[in-house]
């Protein structure tokens, strides 16, 4: 029967933890008492029985300052002390100088509520003793799964979890720690198994990270565990090595694919301002050949105007006048034959060798 | 008098031998030369019969794990499958527990068999595909509801089945990446040849525009040109069109000018060409 249901703080040795001084004389004598009984038991001379029953009072108090000096305890700033009386969780403690009834009424746990703790699945790091560089050790099994669309994927994650309720922590389930790791690693296998791989090894993953985050803390608020998932972080998610490179492919694959377009329209950014600025240059020609040609007429022909204004006034004369003035000029320079034809009938064509004159003007 | 140690120190003995500690983790229940006495001793102090007569078994009151070796087992599409999966059970009548498995070693052997053939059973009975979707939860909690059927009688409660693993063996593994291979080679051939085509077209539809660009200045520089011709053609004949016989003389004038150069032309002149008439026969025209 417990001792609690008998009066609150009332100790199953009859003395009360809160009022020690109440009833300890009692105690006290009742040990004198005995212990003088025991001296007379054992028949001690009458002289030393005094300096006896002083020593051993001596000696039991010292003990009894020991034994109520072991229930002194620290708790450190990142944990939480749980108290038990008689194996029965009576109140929790906070950081600093806690006491509890000496064993075996009382005895504490201190359990870290702060601390944040990992568990890896898929790969186990561990580091070299001044922590500078790690080995990552793959765990094959843990890693690879099976996609939605019956691939097979590697993926490592890490778990950050703390304790949010320290009695649960401890007293709901055996070995909460190796239950995060199996939890996670279903929970993250049952979203991989309905994810297909594209997604997985791309935009999916943070969706995945927290759909599986919330199944495990949904799993293990289920337990009751008093733990509650801090973080839950896919590390490396790739395809298994075995096809790998035909992945990294496919990747190589798509910048070729964005290479080609990138050059062809950069062709095309070279060919088509350059033929809209020749098509430029082609329909300015034609422009000024226009206003060319309609200058040079109307050029020639108010020139042509002119010349006829006179003309009308005389016109033989004038005729006659630009046709030597014409001449004058034409055969002014030029070399010249005047042959006489009178005589021959024949005209002048008997005497041309025109090969000849064409030879002689070319040198 | 004397007899008093005796008895004290017989009556702490006793007292020793009747109380015991139940921990918070811990339920217990009493058993009076082996026989089970009802009421279960939560956490906390208790006394019993001292020594022999009775005697405390202590059992743990939290949530236990048991890990199911992996497995090969055979989907409904025939499909072999390497199953790995965890319970999680509580004992929560401790005296059925006692009388029926006596302790954790018992029951684990039992609930061990239960869940092999409740995962045999229950996967047996879907496809693979059926557990690459969303139902695979709902797979998880009917095998845990048969296996919590077959086990009510041994006094725990399975809290929570789960698949942990569910792949394929390695022959089918082997399958599966050379055909994931393949499946990515298709894809980045795919990529290649749309990298072509689309270069392709770009290429030709920018070579395309740049013929139309030309042929559509080619003809506007026509158009103009005609323009320019007709106007000119227009001033001309207006001008022109005052004294055709005076315009061919003018004209012919100038073009003899242009043409005939002193460079490149002879002249065999008659002396009775109408420039030389007079040269050659003066008398007559006096």
């Amino acid at each position: 029967m417990p001792w609690e249901e008998n009066g609150k703080g009332k100790g199953p040795w009859g003395s009360s933890p809160e009022q020690p001084g109440n009833k300890r004389p009692d105690f006290d004598e009742l040990l004198k008492d005995w212990i003088n009984k025991l001296n007379g038991f054992f028949g001690g001379s009458k002289k030393n029985k005094q300096n006896n029953n002083r020593f051993i009072l001596l000696g039991a108090f010292v003990v009894l300052i020991f034994w109520m000096a072991n229930g002194i305890y620290i708790v450190d700033p990142e944990e939480q002390g749980v108290v038990l009386r008689f194996g029965k969780h009576v109140r929790n403690t906070m950081p600093g100088l806690n006491y509890h009834l000496p064993s075996p009424i009382e005895k504490v746990y201190k359990v870290p509520v702060t601390t944040i703790n990992r568990v890896e699945v898929g790969i186990r790091s561990s580091s070299n003793l001044r922590g500078t560089s790690s080995r990552e050790a793959k765990i094959t099994e843990e890693s690879l799964m099976l996609t939605g669309d019956e691939n097979i994927v590697d993926i490592d994650f890490e778990v950050q979890w703390k304790v949010r309720n320290p009695e649960n922590f401890l007293f709901e389930v055996r070995d909460p720690s190796d239950t995060v790791k199996s939890v996670a690693e279903s929970a993250m296998r049952e979203v991989i198994g309905r994810t297909p791989i594209a997604d997985a090894l791309t935009e999916g993953r943070s969706a995945i990270e927290f759909e599986t985050k919330e199944i495990v803390q949904s799993i293990l608020d289920s337990y009751n565990a008093g733990i509650e998932v801090v973080l839950l972080q896919m590390r490396e998610v790739q395809p298994p090595t075995a096809v790998i490179d035909a992945f990294r492919d496919v990747q190589s694959a798509r910048a070729d694919r964005d290479r080609a377009r990138n050059e062809a329209e950069a062709y095309r950014n070279d060919i088509i301002p350059r033929a809209r600025g020749e098509s430029e240059k082609i329909i300015q020609g034609a422009e000024a050949y226009k206003q060319k040609t309609v200058a040079d007429a109307q050029g020639q022909a108010s020139r042509f105007v002119s010349v006829y204004d006179q003309y009308r006034k005389a016109k033989d004369v004038t005729r006659k006048r630009i046709y030597l003035e014409t001449m004058e000029e034409i055969l002014g320079g030029m070399d010249k034959v005047i042959i006489d034809s009178r005589g021959s009938g024949t005209g002048v064509v008997p005497y041309l060798p025109l090969p000849q004159l064409n030879s002689g003007k070319k040198q | 008098m004397k007899a008093i140690p005796y008895i004290l120190a017989a009556l702490v003995i006793i007292f020793l031998g009747s109380v015991y500690i139940v921990d918070e983790t811990e339920q217990a229940i009493v058993l009076q030369f082996g026989e089970p006495q009802s009421g279960i001793k939560k956490a906390g102090l208790h006394f019993k019969r001292p020594f022999f007569l009775q005697n405390v078994v202590k059992m743990d009151k939290r949530i236990l794990d048991l890990n199911a070796e992996p497995r090969e087992l055979i989907a409904a599409d025939q499909k072999r499958l390497i199953v790995d999966a965890f319970a999680k059970f509580r004992i929560t009548n401790p005296l059925k527990f006692y009388q029926t498995v006596r302790n954790e070693f018992g029951i684990r052997t039992r609930l061990n068999s239960i869940l092999d053939s409740r995962l045999r059973e229950v996967l047996g009975s879907v496809p693979l595909s059926t557990l690459l979707t969303g139902e695979r939860s709902d797979i998880m909690r009917q095998i845990k509801d048969n296996v919590n059927k077959e086990t009510e009688g041994f006094g725990i409660d399975v809290v929570d089945v789960r698949i942990m693993r569910a792949d394929l063996p390695e022959e089918n593994s082997k399958a599966i990446f050379k055909r994931m291979q393949t499946e990515r080679e298709r894809e980045a051939k795919e990529f290649r040849a749309q990298g072509a085509e689309e270069a392709q077209r770009i290429t030709s539809r920018a070579e395309r525009d740049r013929t139309i660009l030309l042929a559509e200045a080619e003809k506007k520089a026509q158009i103009l040109r005609g323009e320019g011709d007709a106007e000119a053609t227009n001033i001309f004949a207006e001008a022109f069109g005052k004294d055709p016989e005076f315009f061919n003389f003018y004209r012919s004038m100038q073009a003899y000018r242009m043409t005939l150069k002193k460079e490149n032309t002879s002249m065999i002149l008659s002396p009775e060409s109408d420039f030389l008439h007079l040269f050659s026969e003066p008398e007559k025209r006096q």
